[in-house]
Formats: structure tokens, sequence, C-alpha cells
């Protein structure tokens, strides 16, 4: 059983992981319609949501969905039910990977094939995803506060340069008071999803207490973290050329410069700490997947193969590893397909339609544990 | 009936016995009734003529030198003969008086004594290490560990060597899970021979691929009494200078005994000092391939074209040249590690001086490699315990051949896959790599004065 602060890791994890791909496209692509309200309603809901979400989930101590689902459910929903959250969940992690293999070869190594890049990656991501719960969140933690001086040095050094055009800042202000759109707002409230992947790792939590003066750090940091998404690529390339750029945040780490370091250029630094993160953002995800997916097979005494009790030596049984063998392996073989198939377009396609149907099976997610918790209270007073 | 028995032991044992060499039998008093028995090799001669032998010519009675000698501290009846044979291969002996036989402790013990911690010198504050003498070594610890509340567990491990095993820990501040898993672990150990802690450690260690060591094997009294009130369990054993600390964590092995000794800003700047250099020797090798062959472009064109120009006469890739050095370093530590002290100095120069001279000039490897190899062997022994060490020094070759094969991508997935591994490494079921900054105060309460 691991502290409450883990929690907000995972939070933190996935609000500073988003300025790489999704939320800064959909942000920049509404910045004169209505950007501002969107970014507002979204923190509102995104951390509204998260709030129901803790609270509801707490009912159920040290639980993920799979062992919830098989108690309160019948098990002919269970089990879509959990294979379309897993598919989920997998495709969330797919489209980190694939975006950032495609970073990785227009930024950094652009004569290296995709298939080895994305072989590197998968290796890991593989291996780690079928760690124990408890072990991701450490490794979350050490990874997110080495990479936090990082993250800090480079929106300082990328405010206090001269270059900085604040006019632009300013007049993508001026655009405040326009209409929020839905595509903005379920965009930016992805910034919030971290808590989700309390689905699983909630197994590893039995203190979870939501407290209003740890809970009021969300919504500000939120707040501004997608400000920063929106503002500071804006102040580089300004608010028409903004939009030229697929990653606009590797493009402004681009332009900056460290003249007395032995490394010059700002975007390596930035490419190191976000793929380090996204990496753990990816085995978070996919571990989610693994787990929900094995789910399916288990009923919930099985629970302690994830490995959280504190004499367990991590052997799994030998059912559970021919499920995760064959499950991984198909879901690498796709990857490593669609490395070479997959191009830009349809990968912000991919990534516009995950936002917005994540938007909406998250909603679905809180009424279906609101359900849940109900039947629990309703089994419990019999 | 009790006459028919003792009898029997001593003839027994002269019968398993009598082939030894060493196999010593010596009658006592006017009546013949006093018999000894013992192994010459293990038992110390004066102890017996001191005590067992000299007295019997004082005492005319025979029933009083009995007595005497069944109230002597160590002496037991000998009723078993399983005990019996055990106990003379020790160095104790028999003691046979008329009908009665009894177990005379006259156990001779070859140590060296209390020498000085060598593998894990410090500057200030004690320099006493363990002996090979577990007594000596449970002395050095109650010494300084002066409570009722620490107890002390034997057994023997081997068959063959019969090796003493010693549990030792706070009994109030032991975490208990721990301590039934050592346990159990150490029951399961099923061997011939044990002679040294090392080997210990791997045969209770669970047997899955491992790269990290386990447990702390320490020479430091100091360190175990340390460990002792975090409520850690440390087994000693007999025969060698070494114990051991079961859970350990990442951090144990970053920890010298300097750091209580020194002002808290040195001590803290001396383990930040300490990770610097695990990170200069797991990535600088695989950084140089990375910078000289791969992503060049990463840093200052100055330094890059530094790098190529150093390498201009150098006819093969650079992973090549890095892993010939790194080999090189490799042979030179395990040479100076084994050769005797008197040419130890000399393989020393001859390959480092003259090896890394001649090699830059006659162009087969770069200045600058020299410049790494040199920096990448000290900073490895910056880390105090040699079997972290050891585990660095295989672990770079990791980082090295990714980033032969990915560059910069492959040092970075490397050294997350690393993190990752660590934190899903337990340590007697306790999470081995892990941030405890924020939890210290409220959890362990009992680590006073941690620094």
């Amino acid at each position: 059983m691991v502290s409450r602060r883990y929690y907000y890791y995972l939070f933190l994890m996935s609000a500073v992981i988003n300025i790489i791909n999704l939320v800064p496209r959909v942000l920049i692509f509404t910045r004169f319609d209505g950007v501002f309200w969107s970014i507002l309603l979204a923190v509102a809901y995104g951390s509204l949501t998260m709030y129901m979400f803790t609270r509801l989930i707490i009912k159920f101590e040290g639980q993920g969905f799979p062992e919830i689902f098989n108690t309160y459910l019948p098990k002919g929903v269970v089990i879509p039910l959990l294979i379309l959250y897993s598919i989920f969940w997998f495709v969330a992690g797919s489209i980190m990977l694939l975006s950032f293999v495609d970073i990785t070869l227009r930024f950094i190594s652009p004569d290296i094939s995709a298939r080895a890049v994305m072989t590197g990656f998968l290796i890991l991501v593989v291996g780690a995803s079928r760690f124990k719960t408890t072990s991701i969140l450490y490794a979350t933690e050490i990874v997110l506060l080495l990479s936090f001086p990082a993250m800090v040095f480079i929106l300082i050094k990328a405010l206090i340069n001269p270059a900085f055009n604040w006019d632009s800042v300013l007049q993508v202000l001026t655009y405040l008071w326009t209409k929020p759109k839905l595509v903005t707002v379920t965009g930016a409230s992805f910034a919030f999803t971290g808590y989700v992947n309390l689905a699983i790792f909630n197994r590893s939590f039995n203190n979870l207490t939501l407290k209003l003066r740890h809970f009021w750090l969300v919504p500000v940091s939120g707040l501004l973290i997608l400000l920063v998404t929106l503002l500071v690529p804006i102040g580089y390339h300004g608010s028409i050329g903004v939009e030229d750029h697929v990653y606009s945040w590797f493009s402004t780490a681009d332009s900056l410069r460290m003249e007395t370091f032995i490394v010059e250029r700002v975007l390596y630094l930035f490419y190191i700490t976000y793929l380090s993160m996204s990496l753990v953002m990816v085995v978070i995800y996919w571990h989610v997947g693994l787990e929900l997916f094995k789910g399916c097979f288990n009923e919930k005494e099985d629970k302690k193969d994830s490995g959280d009790k504190e004499t367990d030596t991590g052997k799994k049984s030998r059912k559970n590893q021919w499920i995760e063998a064959i499950l991984l392996f198909t879901v690498s073989a796709s990857m490593i397909y669609l490395t070479e198939r997959i191009n830009q377009v349809r990968l912000a396609q991919a990534g516009q339609w995950f936002l917005n149907l994540r938007f909406f099976s998250e909603t679905f997610l809180i009424l279906l544990l609101m359900f849940l918790v109900w039947r629990k209270r309703r089994s419990a007073r019999r | 009936m009790t006459t028919h028995r003792a009898s029997n032991a001593a003839n027994w044992l002269r019968e398993k016995l009598t082939e030894q060499s060493d196999y010593e039998e010596i009658t006592l008093g006017a009546s013949s009734q006093i018999q000894l028995q013992y192994l010459k090799s293990v038992t110390n001669s004066n102890l017996v003529f001191q005590y067992v032998v000299v007295p019997s010519y004082e005492m005319a009675d025979v029933e009083a030198y009995e007595a005497y000698i069944a109230t002597f501290p160590g002496t037991g009846k000998a009723d078993d003969l399983q005990k019996l044979i055990e106990g003379i291969l020790e160095g104790y002996t028999l003691v046979s008086i008329g009908p009665n036989s009894y177990l005379f402790n006259s156990v001779k013990v070859e140590s060296s004594g209390v020498g000085e911690a060598i593998n894990e010198a410090i500057v200030q504050g004690p320099r006493d290490a363990f002996s090979e003498n577990i007594e000596m070594n449970l002395n050095l610890i109650r010494r300084r560990y002066q409570t009722s509340e620490l107890k002390v567990e034997t057994m023997t491990l081997g068959s063959l060597s019969r090796t003493a095993i010693a549990i030792v820990y706070d009994q109030e501040r032991v975490d208990s899970s721990v301590l039934q898993q050592v346990k159990d672990r150490l029951k399961r150990v099923k061997i011939d021979i044990l002679q040294s802690a090392g080997e210990l450690e791997k045969y209770i260690s669970p047997h899955r691929f491992r790269i990290f060591p386990n447990m702390v094997v320490t020479e430091r009294p100091d360190r175990v009494v340390l460990n002792l009130t975090e409520g850690k369990v440390a087994i000693l054993m007999d025969t060698t200078g070494f114990a051991i600390i079961a859970p350990a964590v990442f951090t144990d092995f970053f920890s010298a005994m300097d750091d209580k000794i020194q002002i808290p800003l040195v001590s803290q700047f001396l383990k930040l000092i300490r990770y610097v250099g695990l990170f200069i020797t797991l990535t600088l090798p695989g950084l140089y391939v990375t910078f000289a062959s791969y992503n060049p472009e990463i840093l200052k064109s100055q330094l890059v074209l530094l790098i190529a120009g150093s390498r201009a006469a150098v006819p093969y890739p650079s992973f090549m040249e890095v892993f010939f050095m790194l080999l090189m370093m490799e042979f030179l530590t395990e040479a100076s590690l084994r050769l005797p002290k008197a040419i130890g100095p000399t393989a020393t120069t001859v390959g480092g001086l003259i090896l890394g001279q001649a090699a830059t000039q006659a162009g087969l490897v770069s200045n600058i490699m020299i410049i790494l190899v040199s920096a990448v062997a000290i900073s490895n022994f910056v880390i105090p315990l040699s079997m972290m060490g050891y585990t660095i020094r295989v672990l770079k070759y990791i980082i090295v051949l990714t980033a032969m094969l990915f560059g910069v991508v492959g040092i970075m997935v490397s050294v997350v896959g690393i993190i990752m591994y660590l934190s899903d490494v337990r340590s007697f079921g306790k999470p081995y790599f892990r941030l405890t900054l924020w939890e210290s105060k409220e959890k362990v309460g009992h680590q006073h004065g941690k620094s």
C-alpha cells in the first residue's frame, strides 16, 4: 500500500505530458475561437470529474475495476466492458508511442528506421507494463522528480527570453470573449485524465482521501499548465505562424538556446525529459490495459497477482503469463505494423477521435461508478 | 547400565577416530579412572592441561574431581553419540570419569583478532572490522548495542562445514515479516560447505534473475549496529569477517559510515557526489558513442570537432574503441586485485600509463577516450560498497550497447528501463528503490539521527 501522494503524481504526470502532441494542437487550432472559455470550462469539468471519480472509487478500497465489476455486475456485461476499456487504454498508450516515434525521426535521428525506434520503445514498455502496480508508481515518482528541474528550467528559459513575443499573446487574449467549443473542451480536459488510471492503481491505495486543502492545487495547476501549453508556442511562432507546426512545443524548444552549456539546443533537453516521462506514461496506460484485460479471465481472488502484497515474490500464475504474453505480443506486432503505415495526418485524426471518445467514455465511467456504489450500498444494507 | 553406556561412548569414539593422526587419548589418575579423548588440531591443549589434567592430580578424590568437571562452565554431559562426535570435531574434549563422560569445552580458535576495516575504510570513526570468529563479532556488536532487546539466535549451516550462523536483531524494532523470511530462507539452505558471507547471500536470495544486490555484505560492526537500530536483521557467520544485513534498499549501498560523522551539509554533498559518480560511470561510455557516431549535433560544435579531431587517426567505429578500452580497464582492475602486493603497482603503471600513452600515439584510441575511461573507472570506485560497484560495472555495458544501436534515444530508454526495473525489485518484500523523503518522519519513527 502506498502513500497518498502517488495519486497526485498520476495526475501531474499526464498533465505535463499533454504538451507533447494532442492538446496543444487542438488548443492552437481554436485559438481565435473561444479557447479561453473552453479552457476554463475544461478546468472546471476536469477537476469535477476527477473529484467525483476519486470519491466514488475510494468506496472500493484497494480494488481495481476488474474486482469491482466482477462483484457487482453480471458476467455478460463485465467482459465486454473490460475489453472495451482495455482497448481504450492501449490506444492511449499507442498514440503516445506512435507520436514519439514520429518526433524522434523528425527531431533527433532522421536516418534511423521507424521500426527500430519503435522496437526500442516496445522492449521497455512491454517489459515494464508487466511489473507490479506499486512498482510503476515508485518509478513514476522518481522519473517525475528527475524531470521536474529540467521542465522548470525550460519554462523559465522560454519566458525570460527576449525573443518571446508578448504582443502575439496579447493579440490572442483579445479573443477572450468568444464562444467556447466542445472540441476544445474535450481536448483540454484531457490534461486532467490521469485520475482514470485509478481503475487499476486503486489496488495500491488503501488510505486515499481527498482533502480540499490539497485538491485546490489540481484546478490551479491544470489551468496554468493549459495556459502555458497554449501561449508559449504562440509567443515564439506568432499568433498565425503557430499553426504551421505539428509538434508546436518541440519547435518552441528548438527556438531556445543554452549559450553556456555543453548542449546548446534546448530541444535535446526537452526531448529527453519528455521522452522519459512519456515512456513512463505509456507504461502506466499499458499496465492498466493489461490488467483490465486480465480481469476478464480472473475472478476477483486472483487480484494478488498484481503483486501488491509486501511479501509477494512477484510470481504469476502460468495462465496469467500466457494471457500477458499473447496480448502484449499482439499489441506490439500491430504497433510495429502501424509505425510504417500511419502518417502524421492520420495519427492526428486518430488522436482527435480518441480525445472526443475519451471525454464521453469517462463521463460514462463516472455514471457507472455511481451505479456501482449504489449497488454496493444496497447489498451492504441487506 | 550407565557404566556400559559411558565406556561405550569412549570405545565408540576410539573406533571412529583411531585412524586420525591428530587423535589423542590420555589416561589420568592413579587408578586410571579418568580418560581424555580429543582431536589435537582443533583443541586448545593449554586449556586441557590447565583445567583438566592439573586438577586431576591436585584433587585426591575422584568424586570431587568429577563434580569439578561437571560444573565447569561450558561443560555438558555426553549422552548423545551424534552430539558427541560433533563436539569432538569442533574441539571439545571427552572426559570419561568412571561411568560418566563429559564434553569439556576446549575449542581452539585460530583467528586474526580484531583487525582494521580494509574494504570499507573511512576517514574518521571506528576502525575495527569483523574477524573470523563469530564470538568476537558478537562481542563487537554487543559492546555497541547494550540492550536486552538485542536478540541473537544461532544455527548451523552446511552439512560438512557446520558453520555457525547467528541471526541478530533488535526485538522491538525488527520487522517481523522480514525476520520470518530470513529464518525461513536460512532453513531452506541445503549445502555442504559454506565459507563466505557472499555465498550465503546468494543462497538466501530468491532464485530469480537479478543484477542488483539484495542484501548488504559488510565488514563494519558500526554499520551493522546502525542497521539494527533501523529494524533490520543481521546475519553473522563464523569463519568469515563479513556480516549480511537484510533487507537492503538501493540507497544503503551509497551510504558510507562517514556520513554520520561529517557536518550535515558536507555529508549531503558527499552523497550527491556518489550519485553523480554513479550517473557518470553508467552513462559516459554510452554518451561517448552517441556523441562520436550517432547524434553529434547534440553537443556544441566546438566540442564535437574536438572529439572528431581526437578520433581522426582511429581506424574503427567509436563503439569498438569504447569496448576495447573498457575491457582493458576491467583487465587492469581485475589484475591489480589478484596480483601480489609487491607487483600490483607495476601492473597499474604499465597498464595505465604506458598503455594509455602508447595507444593514443599509435592512433588506436583517441585521447578523449583515455580521459573518459579513467573518469569512468574512478567514478565507479566512489560507490562505497563493492557489491554495488560490481553491478554498476556490468550495467554500463548495457547502456553502451543501446547507445550503439539507438543513440541518445537508446541511452534514455535504458536509463528509464533501469529506473523501472529497480522500482520492481523487492528485498525481503520491501521496495528496493523508492523515495522516502516525505515518509521518514511519520513511518520510521525509530530512525533517530539518520542523515
